[in-house]
């Protein structure tokens, strides 16, 4: 199938790139998720604005209390990067197992957050790392928590004008554990499990219902992984009933907490 | 910076140098196929699941079938047809043929582009890195054991190992 016809714009810097971003112009980095979506027909753009000709959003750089990390880094460059090693190995591990190795390699951190596709390893661990993603319009520039960016599948809070420039991670970044159950190309459960550099810990349930759900404990032992299980809400499909996806939370909530307690 | 319709792409496309223009909306899948002839590089899925379209570009495998030919502009691709040189196949595909690893041979095009990537990141991988960095590619024909024996014998014989 023919992808339908659209102005193609290459700017080499983020200030050109939104100064043409509006409702039919849209931004793409890898196309892994966007070309699909035109293709089916489901989204149709008059124009596109590529952003792998824009250095300054492929860098990963350390902050005096962050790591920032440009929107359009490959997962790849997120996953084999030192800093991110060093300061959040979490998300380094999540996105070594994120799609196919073609995925990785053509797919961006900003992209994937920014279609919000519900079954994203990224978007749970950006959850447990308590993230922001920085927006930037022609008029204005905001930095949103990550929490308050997932608004829904396909659904988050940045408007058609703002672009994605970084996602940033305070430091000290929260430890622990990233476990998930993929059958197919995406993740059926996507379960963080850290402890908090302030104390007590948290786990996020991803990728099985329209957002991550996140909870914090005094103690690893007051997680209740039969609880989180019945908060989430799972969508029945081929990967899977909705109660089998509540059974396999609540089997990957409890091997996240005992792979943490025994300090994996 | 603004093109319509059609656009000039300049790419070093198995170390020549091609000078094309290209519809916008072109996949690079399309533009090698339709417009350069090299068929090698297979169409199926066209969901970025089966892997019969795995070229490089810039020495990083992409899904042909989902990436625009406008993006190859000024990079570097490789495809299926410069594995070989006029001495004879590329250690990878003489060890497909001696592992029995390909049937119809329709999905070989592509496991040999994802191994020429694995093989440049990691020269020595464990059957497990074969196994895990091949898993976006799909063969109905031979089962994957030859594949991956294929993989592991051609990494030993670039290595120069015996
Ligand atoms: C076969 C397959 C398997 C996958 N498996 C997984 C998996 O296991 N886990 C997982 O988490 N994900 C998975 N994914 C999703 C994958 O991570 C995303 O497709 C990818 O990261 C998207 O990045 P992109 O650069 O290709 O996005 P694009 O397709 O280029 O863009 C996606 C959307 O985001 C917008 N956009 C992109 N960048 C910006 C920006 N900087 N500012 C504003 N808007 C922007 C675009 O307008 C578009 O609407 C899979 C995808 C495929 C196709
Ligand atoms: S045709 Fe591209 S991955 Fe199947
Ligand atoms: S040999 Fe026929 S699909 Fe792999």
């Amino acid at each position: 199938m023919p992808l339908p016809a659209f102005t193609l714009h290459r700017p080499r810097s983020a200030a050109d790139a939104i100064a043409l971003l509006d409702e039919d112009c849209l931004a793409y980095s890898g196309g892994t998720e966007l070309l699909m979506a035109m293709r089916m027909g489901l989204i149709r753009p008059t124009a596109l604005v590529d952003l792998k000709r824009i250095d300054e959003l492929n860098t990963i750089t350390l902050g005096a209390d962050r790591l920032l990390i440009g929107a359009g880094a490959s997962h790849d460059r997120v996953a084999g990067d030192a800093l991110v090693a060093e300061h959040a190995a979490l998300l380094a591990t999540a996105e070594r197992l994120v799609g196919n190795a073609r995925v990785r390699a053509q797919g961006s951190i900003g992209g994937n957050i920014c279609f919000a596709e519900p079954r994203s390893d990224v978007a749970t661990v950006l959850v447990a790392l308590d993230a922001t993603v920085l927006l930037q319009s022609a008029s204005s520039r905001r930095s949103v928590p990550a929490t308050e960016f997932f608004l829904g599948p396909y659904w988050t809070a940045r408007e058609p004008g703002e672009l994605l420039t970084a996602i940033s991670i305070p430091l000290p970044a929260p430890a622990g554990v990233y476990l998930k159950f993929q059958t197919v190309e995406r993740p059926t459960v996507a379960v963080a499990a850290v402890a908090l550099p302030e104390g007590g810990y948290r786990i996020v349930v991803g990728a099985v219902g329209d957002l991550p759900v996140s909870a914090d404990y005094a103690q690893l032992t007051a997680v209740d992984a039969a609880d989180l299980a019945a908060r989430v809400e799972p969508v029945s499909d081929l990967t899977g009933s909705e109660r089998y996806k509540r059974h396999v939370t609540e089997v990957f909530v409890r091997r996240a907490v005992a792979a943490l307690a025994g300090g994996r | 910076m603004t093109t319509s319709e059609h656009l000039n792409v300049t790419a070093e496309i198995n170390g020549v140098n091609v000078t094309e223009s290209v519809e916008t909306r072109a996949t690079l899948a399309q533009f090698l196929r339709e417009q350069l002839g090299l068929t090698g590089t297979k169409l199926s899925c066209e969901m970025q699941v089966c892997g019969v379209c795995s070229v490089l570009v810039d020495g990083e495998p992409v899904s042909a079938c989902t990436y625009l030919a406008a993006d190859v502009d000024g990079r570097r691709v490789e495809t299926v047809e410069g594995l070989a040189n006029p001495g004879g196949l590329h250690p990878l595909q003489q060890s497909f043929v001696d592992n029995f690893a390909l049937q119809c041979g329709f999905c070989t095009p592509g496991f040999l582009m994802m191994a020429t990537a694995l093989l440049r990141r990691n020269p020595d991988p464990s059957e497990e890195d074969v196994k895990e960095y091949l898993d976006g590619n799909i063969c109905r024909c031979t089962g994957y054991e030859p594949i991956v024996h294929a993989v592991l014998d051609a990494a030993r014989t670039m290595r120069g190992a015996t």
